[in-house]
């Protein structure tokens, strides 16, 4: 067997013969420029997938005997807690809500759910895709990292920092 | 495929087993050539989502992190032990509780049922946001893939969705005032707020009839939409020509480049 010369782009497998077979308009199906760059999904990708499915099934055991789900005291309508939170998801929006109910609760959650939609329809250009961080991208990336720690810090204000009728406390005192 | 080893002599049993056995999977044991590959993968139903080949860029853990699996993975996982856990769940507001303690005192292994299926549920969440942070920090939303993106949007949506019923259940005060809060930021949108949120709980104030409400939409309408809309996800990933890959740039002009500098 003769070693493939992986130095080039296209590299040629001397044990092989190549023959021009179709011509394919478009990029759709998974025939990418470098054909050997390709490998069979068996064993390569199934045995991924089955370690990161058996390392989540044993995260989570371990975590389950180690920490109990929350069970407070039965539901009773009439003894609200002070503060009422929402899910800590939800917690970055109840923190808006707090400043405004219509804008917080209804315009900020729509205009964010439009725009994730939008994104892809209006960023089109074929500028660093399958890079992280690319440096052409810094505008898209800057601005989603920004919404995204924007979104941290409001659910973790509204998770530590807010006390009886929502005002604002510290945790540690 | 591996070739026909059948030349030598069988007892009835074992040929029994391996009839069996080649009724059920065709081409042989483990595959030894990339043939038997192919067939194992395309020959199987629950395998055959996956192509037969992938790219190795798309294998390489420092660029997806595994988070699109680990998101299904929890997601399998919730599936079975939200099951398991219907057998000991009553949906009622006088019921309810009494089972949450029961899984904790009565059911074996009751308080590690629940306590997985609590965890996997706040981690979905986290997962499918990093998730969606991957695709968009490596471009990867952008043409042919869309309308992917605007799958997962719908997915993101669905797990929140889902935890969001969910959190309901235990009828705890934890579960009962959150989840008057959170129908409450639904009512402040104009016009139709305040009709959602009556037709989310059923009434005008958490009850029983939100109970029943949020337990449906739990355990069969937002799983079951979430399952056609993962099955269209990864059906589109192939369709659109697997993951992401640097290859798909626009070749970089260099006398434009050339003249920048």
């Amino acid at each position: 067997m003769k070693e493939v010369d992986t130095t080039q782009v296209y590299p040629q497998d001397p044990n092989k013969t190549y023959g021009l077979m179709e011509l394919v308009r478009g990029t759709k199906p998974t025939v990418g420029p470098a054909p050997e760059d390709m490998v069979y999904s068996w064993p390569h990708l199934l045995i991924r997938e089955l370690v990161i499915f058996l390392t989540v099934a044993a995260c989570l055991l371990v975590a389950a005997f180690l920490f109990n789900a929350p069970l407070e005291e039965l539901a009773n309508p009439n003894h609200p807690p002070n503060p009422a939170k929402a899910p800590w998801y939800f917690l970055g929006l109840q923190e808006l809500v707090s400043y405004s109910a219509f804008v917080g609760g209804v315009v900020v959650p729509g205009l964010l759910v439009v725009a994730l939609i939008l994104v892809p329809y209006i960023d089109r250009k074929k500028v660093g895709v399958g890079i992280w961080f690319a440096r052409e991208r810094w505008l898209a990336n800057g601005t989603f990292l920004a919404f995204l720690i924007l979104m941290c810090i409001l659910i973790i204000v509204g998770m530590y920092f807010r006390g009886p009728n929502w005002g604002f406390v510290v945790p540690w005192e | 495929m591996a070739p026909d080893k059948s030349t030598e002599k069988k007892s009835a049993g074992m040929e029994f087993f391996e009839n069996v056995y080649r009724s059920i999977f065709r081409y042989g044991r483990i595959p030894q050539d990339g043939e038997g590959a192919s067939y194992a993968v395309f020959n199987n139903l629950f395998l055959h989502i996956h192509p037969v080949k992938v790219s190795r860029h798309s294998l390489k853990f420092t660029y997806t992190f595994g988070l699109g699996v680990i998101a299904t993975s929890l997601f399998l996982i919730l599936t079975f032990t939200g099951v398991w856990l219907m057998f000991y769940y009553y949906p009622s507001a006088t019921e309810a509780y009494g089972r949450m303690l029961d899984l904790r005192s009565s059911v074996d292994f009751g308080f590690v049922l629940r306590n997985v299926h609590k965890w996997a549920a706040e981690a979905m969440v986290f997962f499918v946001v990093l998730h969606m942070a991957r695709v968009f920090l490596t471009g990867a939303y952008k043409p042919p893939r869309e309308f992917n993106w605007v799958i997962g949007v719908i997915l993101l949506l669905l797990t929140l969705g889902l935890s969001f019923t969910g959190y309901l259940l235990p009828w705890d005060q934890l579960a009962f005032w959150a989840i008057t809060v959170g129908t409450s930021i639904a009512g402040y949108a104009p016009v139709i707020g305040e009709p959602l949120r009556q037709f989310l709980l059923g009434s005008d104030s958490v009850g029983q009839e939100a109970l029943i409400r949020f337990y449906v939409l739990h355990v069969v309408i937002l799983p079951g939409l979430l399952y056609v809309f993962l099955a269209v996800h990864f059906w589109r990933i192939r369709k659109d020509g697997g993951l992401s890959h640097p290859s798909e740039n626009e070749p970089q002009d260099v006398a434009e480049k050339g003249a920048e500098l």
